[in-house]
Parts: structure tokens; sequence; C-alpha cells
């Protein structure tokens, strides 16, 4: 621990000595150099950009919270975790005539308190391109397709995996897939109509979160841009996956105040729920997720995002107080008989169901950021609340972000928990989280 | 009494000209004298801090008619890929890393800095504003503009224009309440071909940011007719392709 120690000292200091870096290049206005040379302006067919991470996570343990019990019934020693990743990212593209290849590759390697190297490496994306006019646009492969106009929730994106809430913006892992755009431009009121099909394959072998029988799923979106309004209508049909329909919008009410939405519904959903006694039932009903969502820009460049999402596939407060029941009666039984069957049964729930972001109803998101405070450029603090309407517990995670030299991101953000016994944000692992990261783009 | 007569007739002949200046008319005149209705051009933008450090970016951009404009960042690293698109006042960002576009506003800023969205992805004045009142002055003429709209960035600028080539010297940007946002001073003209002499540097100060500054570069801009689905949300990842 005390290494770790060391490593959360040395990024502090890294942190707080930032602005020293500032002062490095000194150069006055009349030496700059108003003739300048284009990169790159004789284009290459290839393109490459790298961006390397490091960065130390804290998380201290919540020992009398419900899921610590449920993943340590005998407890542990140390009581706050540590880790370190080095995380490497490349991204690159060839292309010949109308022939277009992109790939980003993801690298991780990390170290964590019980002495462990772990590492792991992912192709999010890798997919080739038919680009035979501006209108038409044909891939086929590894591809992110992120449908919706949320911030931190996208119900309507039926086709990629969940952002992380403590960070929308990161990259994700796509599904192989074989889509396309097909863009028609108008004068009048309806400006542009786009049309974007989706056709995605599922065996054993590939896209297989979304089951093991063979089968093809399909979708598509329409967008359209009228009344200086953004709307796509989309869907996804498949003969093993629930349909899903779905609808979306934004428009700028005011130069700086944007509205947003996202509705879905998917007929028949099936939701699996456990009772106290760890007997698992399934429920179908027809879903219906929706979003609602405002950003706004002060005259001091205070930027507010505020989303309420209500999630129809959620469960009820009743439906995860017989979750929380299970894992308590579970850790009692293990305490009193050493008997692991409810704690590992609550487990099993946990990993498939329970233990998710955004598991229950109804939440509302907050993100309040101040765009380079007191004359610091690149410098932009911002908070984020997260609220469970239904059982009235929250997490609050102030976040500073700096980037005094070019290529170089300076980010540190922590998170707190907060919520009664038996409530989602109350019973997580950690009580506080606290992540610091230096991001090197080249 | 004649001489008297004449030279009424003579003054009334010398001021004639300028009664009869129909201000936006003049702004049009500006907008094509600063670019063709339809170009590429390649920026860079600098950002010069109280203590002189500086952060670069380059940036590719196209413009179509009076009302759709797209860039691209070529450089930094960090910054490579986004793009941006105009249709009127409406506006959004792409980040390859988000991989969906988000609206964004005028009054924001892409970059960090003293210019803002607005005066990175520019459109015609003549779009934006209405002359409403020409004034003459020693070297040129001062042209009061209001916004048509309470969408556009700015709610008054006030533009001198000297010189036979009618381009504008500087800018002054109001805010509604009346406060001065920032002052653009146009530099160093240049001829860029295909009869396109404008200036080659955007340079601005800002009561708002004292002792910063930002410059913008222009190079290689020429005359370029691209089709309308180059400017829509689904081609914002493949602007950079146009190059």
């Amino acid at each position: 621990m005390q290494l770790s120690l060391c490593r959360l000292c040395f990024f502090i200091f890294i942190f707080i000595s930032i602005p020293g870096f500032t002062y490095a290049e000194d150069e006055n206005l009349d030496t700059i150099d108003l003739d300048f040379e284009i990169p790159e302006v004789e284009k290459k067919p290839y393109s490459f950009k790298t961006e390397f991470k490091i960065s130390e996570t804290i998380k201290r343990l919540d020992n009398d919270s419900l899921i610590y019990h449920q993943r340590y019934p005998d407890g542990k020693e140390d009581d706050t975790l540590y880790q370190t990743d080095l995380n490497l990212k490349v991204e690159g593209s060839y292309q010949i005539s109308i022939v277009k290849l992109y790939a980003r590759l993801n690298g991780d390697l990390s170290y964590n308190d019980d002495d462990n190297w772990e590492h792991d490496r992912q192709t999010e994306e890798a997919y080739v391109s038919l680009l035979p006019s501006p209108s038409v646009t044909l891939d086929v492969g590894k591809k992110v397709l992120k449908w919706g106009k949320g911030y931190a929730w996208n119900p309507v994106a039926f086709f990629s995996r969940l952002k992380n809430l403590e960070d929308p913006d990161a990259t994700l892992e796509g599904y192989y897939v074989a889509t396309g755009d097909f863009i028609k431009s108008m004068d009048g009121v309806l400006k542009t109509i786009a049309l974007t099909p989706v056709i995605l394959p599922v065996s054993r072998d590939i896209n297989d979160d979304w089951g093991t029988e063979r089968e093809t799923v399909w979708g598509g979106k329409i967008y359209f841009f009228a009344f200086d309004t953004d709307l796509d209508i989309m869907f996804l049909s498949g003969e093993e996956d629930e349909d899903k329909f779905g609808i979306d919008f934004s428009k700028n009410i005011t130069v700086n105040f944007e509205i947003h939405g996202e509705a879905a519904i998917v007929p028949d959903y099936v939701k699996d729920k456990t009772d106290q006694q760890g007997n698992l039932t399934e429920k179908k009903y027809d879903a219906k997720n929706y979003l609602l969502g405002i950003r706004y820009l002060t005259s001091y460049d205070t930027t507010y995002i505020f989303e309420y999402f209500r999630n129809g596939q959620g469960y009820t407060s009743d439906e995860m107080e017989d979750y929380f029941t299970l894992i308590e009666d579970g850790y009692q039984e293990y305490r009193n008989s050493q008997s692991m069957a409810k704690i590992s049964k609550s487990r099993q729930y946990g990993s498939r169901f329970y233990n998710r972001q955004t598991v229950m109803k109804d939440y509302l998101y907050l993100k309040v950021s101040q765009k380079e405070p007191f004359d610091i450029l690149y410098f932009t603090p911002s908070v984020t609340c997260l609220y469970n309407m239904n059982d009235k517990s929250s997490s609050i995670m102030p976040q500073i972000t700096y980037t005094p030299i070019t290529n170089l991101e300076f980010e540190l953000r922590t998170t707190f928990f907060f919520g009664k016994d038996h409530t989602e944000f109350g019973e997580k692992i950690n009580d506080c989280k606290i992540y610091t990261s230096v991001k090197y783009y080249f | 009494m004649k001489k008297i007569l004449l030279v009424v007739i003579m003054c009334l002949c010398i001021a004639a000209p300028a009664f009869a200046l129909d201000g936006n008319e003049m702004l049009k005149k500006v907008d094509r004298n600063l670019n063709p209705e339809s170009y590429e051009l390649y920026r860079k933008l600098i950002n010069i801090e109280p203590d002189g450090s500086k952060k670069e970016f380059v940036m590719y951009a196209v413009k179509k008619g009076k009302e759709k404009m797209a860039s691209v960042f070529l450089s930094p690293a960090s910054e490579k890929g986004r793009s941006t698109l105009r249709i009127g006042e409406n506006m959004w960002l792409y980040i390859p890393n988000v991989g969906k576009p988000i609206r964004i506003t005028s009054l924001q800023s892409v970059t960090g800095g003293v210019f803002n969205n607005s005066d990175i992805m520019r459109l015609d004045y003549s779009a934006e504003y209405n002359c409403e009142k020409v004034e003459a002055i020693d070297e040129g003429y001062i042209l009061h503009l209001k916004a048509k709209t309470n969408a556009v960035a700015y709610d008054r600028v006030k533009m001198w224009v000297y010189g036979k080539r009618l381009l504008p010297d500087k800018t002054e940007c109001f805010a509604a309440s009346g406060m001065l946002i920032k002052t653009l001073y146009f530099k160093k003209i240049k001829d860029f071909g295909g009869g396109i002499v404008r200036p080659a540097v955007i340079e601005t100060d800002s009561p708002l940011y004292q002792g910063y500054k930002s410059i913008m570069i222009f190079a290689k801009m020429k005359a370029k007719d691209l089709p309308d689905e180059v400017f829509t949300l689904n081609y914002m990842s493949k602007v950079e392709g146009l190059r």
C-alpha cells in the first residue's frame, strides 16, 4: 500500500505543478510566424493516432454494504483497493480510392493490490468502408453505432453497449455489422433525410452477447432535419431478440438552450427477478423507456446538462428489496452455518441482472461544468450528480480536466455514494472512489 | 450668389455617393471580397496566454452557399478528427471517441481561447446581420450591423471598412446589453489566387479575457463546389476525406 500511496502522491504532485509547465513556452506575439506549413497537405492514404494513458484508481470499500458482504463474506483485510492501469489505444486508417480500412485497438495492463498483473486487449472497431459518393457509404465489420441524443443514457441505442456513467464519452467496443448511410439533402423545410440500415449476424463466434443461436438481427434508422430540429426514428427486429422501436429528437430553443429526448418501446420484454428465497421468475410486459434532457450555457460559460431517465426495463423498489433481502439472508446463513447456497445464488443473479448501473426505474442526472474559470485556459472543473428517484440514493462526482500542453491531458475525479440501507447507491461496494489519469496523444 | 449656389451644388454632388450607399449591399460586397460563396481553406488558430505560452490548432474547412459550413481538425493529435458542422444557426460537434454528433452553440468554443464557434464557423456577415447605418469616415466607412435574430452570437457589430477593396479592417462585437465582447483585427492582405485577395490574419482580444489573444491564419483558400450531402450529420466523420 505504501507503494500505491507514493504513486498517488506522484500524481497529485504532477497535477498541482501543471501551471508551471505553461511557462515553458515563452514566445512574444511579434515573433509568431504568420505563414505556416499545412500538415499533410499532400494527402497521405494512411493516418494514425495513438493515445497513451496512465491512471490510478483508489477505492474505499464500504464493509457494511450488502454487495461487500456478497463479494467478501469473510471480510477483507484491507478496506482500500489500489489499481494502476497502463492503457494504449491505437487507431489507424488506410484509403485507396473509394475503399477505406479503419481499426481501433485497445490494450490495457493493470497492477493491483494483490500484486496481480492483468492484461486485456480488444479490437474496439475494425471495418471496411466503401465511399462511392458523399450520398452513399457502406460499412462492413466491427463498428460502433451510437444512436440517441441523450448525454448519460441512450434508450434508443439498440446496437451499442451501455455507456459508463462515470465517463459517458469513453470509446466503446462495437459489434460485427453490415451497415451504411444513404443521404439526401434538399431545399425547403425538410433539409436532410438519411437512412441507416443495419444487419447484425449472431452466432457462437460473433456477436455472442446477443445469443448463441444462429440468427440475423435487422434494424434501421431514418434521420430527418427539418424546422431546425434533428429527428430519428429507429427499430430493431430479430428472431430470438425482442423487437424494439424508438424515436429521438434534439433542438436549440435559443442559441444557448438545447432540449433533447428519446423514447423506446420493447414489446413483450421479459424481466428476470428473484424473490427473497432466491426463486427466479419471469415477468413479461411492454417496457417503455424514455429520456428528456436539456443543455444550457450561461453567459458565464457554465454548462448545465440535466436529464430525466425512465428505465421501463428496470426494477421497482420492492423488487430490489427482495434482492437485497436475499443477499442479507444469504450472508446471515453463511455466518450461522457456513452455507454458501443463498449467497452464491445472489452472486449469480447480481452478475446477470442486478449489479449494474441504472438498475432501477427513475433517475435524474445533472452535470455542471465551468469552462476556464479564473482565466485558466483549457481547465474545466465539473460536478456530476446522479439521483435514484425510487430509493432516494445518489452519487456525486467532482471532476477536473486540464490540458495545459498540447496533446497532454490530466484528469482527477472522485465519486461519493450516498444512500440508506437497501438502496442502490447505499449498498454499493465502495463508499468512495478516486481516479486520476495522465493522457498523452501522438 | 451664383458662386454660392455653385459651391452648394458641388458639395451636394460630392456628398451624394455617400448617401446613395446601401449598407446591406456594401455588406454583401464585403462578404464576397472576404471569400467566394463556396470555398475550401486551411486555418491555423493560435491561442496566446499572458505569459506568452501558446497552443495551436490546424483545421480544414469547407463552406457552401449562405448557411452551410463544415470543418475538421488536422492537428494537434488530441483534436484530430473532431469535426464541426453549421447549418444556419444550428451547430454540431463530432468527437471520434464519442462517436455521434452533439449540438453545440455559437457562444461556446471548440478550441478554448477568445475565438468562439461563431468566429471559427463564420458564415457571410450579410446572412446574419442587417446594416442599419453607414458612417463615412476619413479612411472609409463604419458599418453598424444588427443581428437579424436573437440566435446570432453578437447582437451588434461595428465594422470598419477601409480601402478601395471594401475589406474589413476591424470589427467590434457587442452583446445585447451593449457590452463589448471582443474586437477582431483583420491584417496582412494576401493574394490567394483565383481573384481572392483578403486579409490572411485575424487577431482578436477581449475585455473578458484580459491579456489573452487569439490569432487565425488563413491559407490555401480557393473556390470549391461541393454536394449538399457533405453538410449533414451522417457525413461529419468523413469531412477530412474531402481534402
